[in-house]
């Protein structure tokens, strides 16, 4: 301000001109290398158009193989493929890919084991999961190495189930699916075995356990008959580790005529059928036990 | 009571902690209600000594009672002293339904039968664990209460833990267990700690197992500690795949409590810059021990903090994959089952 007032308002003039017309070419050049940018971003974005296009198409090819694939559950050569061979291989590749990928998901969803590769293919890691009653149980992991010798190498399975037994009986070497189904069978029993005893001691507490076992192959249980208040000796042998029901219900009571009664006969054929919680249950609806 | 009772029970009752011993007590059970109220239980650990001395002379508590009350206070607390892991082998085919009081009976006739003077107590724990407490005597003494042994056993498992015993009456032990277990044999499982549960949870499996798996379960979501955002670090892709393959080795969480792993070496000598130890003839003997006191623990952040190699040495996951801590190691000539191969010797005078 002191500069204009000492040297006048005509230069300051002057000043505000040169600044306007500079600032008029600078919008020019700036303007420029704008619209510069916006057409590559355009060119950018037509490109990124195509692509999408092609994309989508393939995948809309790809849900029509894949309908007509589910409903002849095979790969089967498709006539009105237009496309030329490759194209119409890879799709088909593609889409035979995601539908076992969706199996296998099925299969993990139904509580069946999974399976995964490691150490570069020469083993796989085998996850089972166990349910009763459908609520999953804990979940079992095996590591099985398939080169050079098909060999169990670690698990966290407890050791009364007999793997390395199982492993010689369903010949592993050959048929590890098989193995497997075993596996899962005697670990789906056994975990059904221990969810029944949790239940009981749970949900009938006047019922006493007098005896059971880490494996969960034996049961005894003490009732009490209402009135009489008499004492009966229950025991469960489940023989069959791969069932959840007992292969054998023996009852033993001071009245030794109780257990030839029609009503405990009943009871024990119950006990032979009937998960033994559930059993419990009826029984003390029934007045038999407290 | 005679001398050699009341020593017992005075030494047990010196042994059992002040804060746990009135549950104990009252677990025994043959102290009447009126006799434990009249006991102070914040009193030193000499007056209480010597008024549950009295108490039990009034009762007359026999050695057997005593004997009862030791088991009940080396359940509750079986932390003391030794425990020595064995294995059963070839079990016949009814060994799977072995009931506990078959077995009870068996093993007490086996047992007598082999020697005549023994006492034993035979309980079953809330876990389904059979504990065997045993006092040896000899052909003409009486049983010696001042120095048990311990077994304890889950049915349908070939596991037995058992505390210290001479090698005189191990054979007798060992007989008597492999009869009324319906097994053909017994072998040493190399497996020893201080902590029951420790052992036992390392040979059934029970310690949380990390194996690697395509649909990662919601509920082990890791603690992400939100750390401060502008730190980054570096290696931290290298760190996690670190800690992954140390945990597959030994486990996740809070590992079973071991107290050492042993390796016995004898192998052939082999440094190229020492000849004078090279040329000599015949293995060379040496040990090597790892001491802590959680020696998993302490081998999981050895590999997870890039101090042992990774992948982790077969001769470290050995102790989790083989439920040992006993190794012996010789060269690559072919040994018993019990040996680790070792195809390369890689003897140096650090190690």
């Amino acid at each position: 301000m002191e500069r204009t007032a000492a040297k006048g308002v005509l230069s300051h003039l002057c000043l505000l001109e040169v600044q306007a017309r500079s600032r008029r070419n600078q919008t020019q050049q700036q303007q420029q290398s704008r619209v510069k940018e916006l057409k590559a971003q355009l060119e950018a974005l037509i490109v990124r158009k195509e692509r999408l296009k092609a994309e989508i198409q393939a995948h809309k090819e790809l849900q029509k193989l894949r309908l007509s694939m589910d409903k002849q559950n095979a790969p089967e050569e498709d006539e009105n493929m237009d496309d030329d061979s490759e194209n119409s291989t890879l799709l088909r590749t593609m889409a035979r890919h995601t539908q076992l990928k969706d199996l296998l998901y099925a299969h993990h969803l139904i509580g069946g084991y999974d399976i995964i590769r490691i150490r570069q293919g020469k083993g796989v890691c085998v996850s089972i999961t166990t349910a009763y009653e459908a609520i999953y149980l804990d979940t079992y992991n095996l590591e099985i190495n398939l080169k050079p010798k098909v060999r169990i190498n670690r698990h966290n399975i407890p050791p009364f189930i007999p793997l390395n037994v199982l492993a010689e009986q369903t010949n592993v070497e050959r048929d590890i699916n098989g193995f497997l189904d075993t596996v899962t069978q005697h670990l789906n029993a056994f975990a059904g075995r221990k969810q029944q005893l949790k239940l009981v001691k749970e949900q009938h507490k006047s019922v006493e356990v007098m005896e059971s076992n880490v494996l969960c192959s034996i049961l005894v249980l003490l009732f009490t008959v209402p009135r009489e208040k008499t004492a009966v000796l229950c025991t469960l042998e489940y023989n069959d580790h791969t069932r959840c029901l007992p292969t054998r219900v023996l009852f033993e009571s001071e009245d030794k005529q109780l257990p030839d009664s029609p009503q405990w006969k009943k009871n024990c054929n119950l006990l032979m059928e009937t998960p033994v919680h559930r059993a419990l249950l009826i029984m003390r609806k029934a007045g038999n036990i407290v | 009571m005679d001398v050699s009772t009341k020593c017992l029970l005075q030494r047990l009752i010196r042994r059992i902690p002040s804060h746990m011993l009135k549950t104990t007590l009252d677990q025994w059970s043959r102290l009447t209600a009126a006799q434990i109220q009249s006991v102070d239980f914040t009193e030193s650990k000499r007056t209480l000594t010597e008024k549950l001395l009295a108490i039990c002379e009034e009762n007359e508590c026999s050695v057997s009672q005593i004997a009862e009350l030791e088991m009940i206070h080396m359940i509750e607390n079986p932390n003391v002293g030794m425990w020595y892991a064995f294995q059963l082998l070839e079990p016949q085919d009814d060994a799977c339904t072995l009931e506990l009081i078959q077995f009870k009976e068996q093993f007490k006739s086996h047992l007598h039968q082999l020697l005549r003077s023994v006492s034993i107590k035979i309980k079953r724990h809330t876990d389904d664990a059979v504990w065997i407490r045993i006092a040896w005597g000899d052909g003409i003494s009486r049983p010696n209460h001042l120095k048990p042994t311990y077994v304890v056993h889950y049915l349908q498992t070939s596991y037995v833990f058992v505390t210290s015993v001479t090698s005189k009456l191990k054979p007798l032990l060992s007989q008597a267990l492999v009869l009324s277990t319906k097994h053909h044999g017994i072998k040493d499982a190399n497996l020893s700690g201080r902590n029951l549960m420790a052992i036992r949870d390392l040979l059934m499996n029970q310690y949380q197992q990390v194996f690697p798996s395509k649909y990662p379960s919601l509920l082990a979501e890791e603690n992400q500690t939100v750390s401060n955002p502008r730190i980054e670090k570096e290696q931290a892709q290298m760190a996690a795949d670190r800690h992954k393959m140390a945990c597959e080795a030994f486990g996740d969480g809070t590992l079973p409590q071991l107290q050492s792993a042993v390796y016995k070496l004898e192998t052939k000598f082999k440094d190229p810059t020492n000849k004078t130890m090279t040329d000599r003839e015949g293995t060379f003997k040496c040990v090597v021990k790892f001491a802590s006191t959680n020696i998993l623990e302490s081998l999981r952040h050895c590999a997870s903090s890039g101090i042992a190699s990774i992948p982790v040495a077969p001769l470290l996951s050995s102790v989790t994959l083989k439920a040992r801590n006993r190794f012996v190691i010789t060269d690559s000539d072919p040994g018993p089952s019990s040996q680790i191969h070792q195809a390369q010797n890689n003897l140096t005078t650090d190690s």
